[in-house]
């Protein structure tokens, strides 16, 4: 018998699996047709410094797949240590790379390993310090208050655990810390026919 | 999420709507619409530490 711990455990296997599918789709084939805003597009839409985009690597710009700007009130200041939840193709974290500078620290988390070689990779082509671990938002792999600041685009609601996520942005936070997180929240309870189809959620 | 933040233990939670946010295609955007679903940027703090940068989001 199913029981409903089985069904959400096997809802949250699919979800992973449709995630790494969508977003690793929009890293490789950047010129393709989403149904969401990506790429420079999106990023200047939200109000992303055309300087930053000037500067950043191509790669991490044409990747972007936000649903807002996290360093907008973000306020990073030289020396902090940042946890980019969800890096993807690793723009927020380069950005705040430039921020923290070189005294500074950015660790980028992402479900995907090939996107955190590609965040790594595009923060190194611009001279920006950046290390990414693959892990996922509900086990952050990251030690209890070591973290200044915890951003994030448009990820927390992929999660089907949400107040998890949320417990771990807390314990990785040193006291005094903060969080600046743009996401995607719904006014009313999403149908069960959205709830169950992995492709819907993970958009 | 606001309250689930709050729960959590974080304080000053914030948050504002992305004014620019929605789907490119007319028909996501249209179901979105039909949930209330919007782009919001949240800011908190977790208690204590003798640095508390007080976000600016109202």
């Amino acid at each position: 018998m199913t029981t409903v711990p089985d069904t959400q455990a096997s809802l949250e296997a699919d979800l992973k699996g449709e995630i790494i599918r969508m977003y690793q789709e929009v890293a490789d084939h950047p010129d393709g047709e989403f149904h969401f805003f990506h790429g420079r597009e999106a990023a200047e839409l939200f109000g992303y410094a055309p300087q930053w985009l000037d500067r950043a690597s191509p790669g991490a710009v044409a990747s972007f797949a936000g649903v807002g700007n996290p360093h907008e009130r973000s306020h990073l200041q030289p020396g902090e240590t940042v946890l980019d939840l969800g890096s993807g193709a690793g723009l927020d974290a380069i950005v705040a790379a430039w921020q923290v500078g070189p005294t500074g620290r950015v660790i980028g988390v992402d479900l995907n390993p090939a996107m955190c070689l590609k965040a790594q990779t595009h923060a190194a082509a611009t001279g920006a310090a950046m290390e990414c671990h693959q892990g996922r938002m509900e086990d952050i792999p990251v030690p209890d208050a070591s973290v200044d600041v915890v951003i994030s685009n448009g990820v927390m609601n992929l999660s089907f655990r949400k107040r998890r996520v949320a417990q771990e942005m807390f314990r990785v936070l040193r006291p005094g810390g903060r969080i600046s997180i743009t996401d995607i929240v719904s006014a009313k309870q999403l149908s069960q026919s959205i709830v169950n189809d992995p492709k819907l959620w993970a958009s | 999420m606001f309250r689930l933040l709050e729960e959590t233990g974080f304080t000053r939670v914030r948050s504002a709507v992305v004014p620019r946010f929605r789907f490119r295609k007319e028909s996501t955007q249209n179901s979105a619409e039909a949930y209330g679903v919007k782009a919001v940027m949240m800011t908190a703090l977790k208690p204590g530490g003798d640095k508390q940068h007080v976000p600016a989001t109202h």
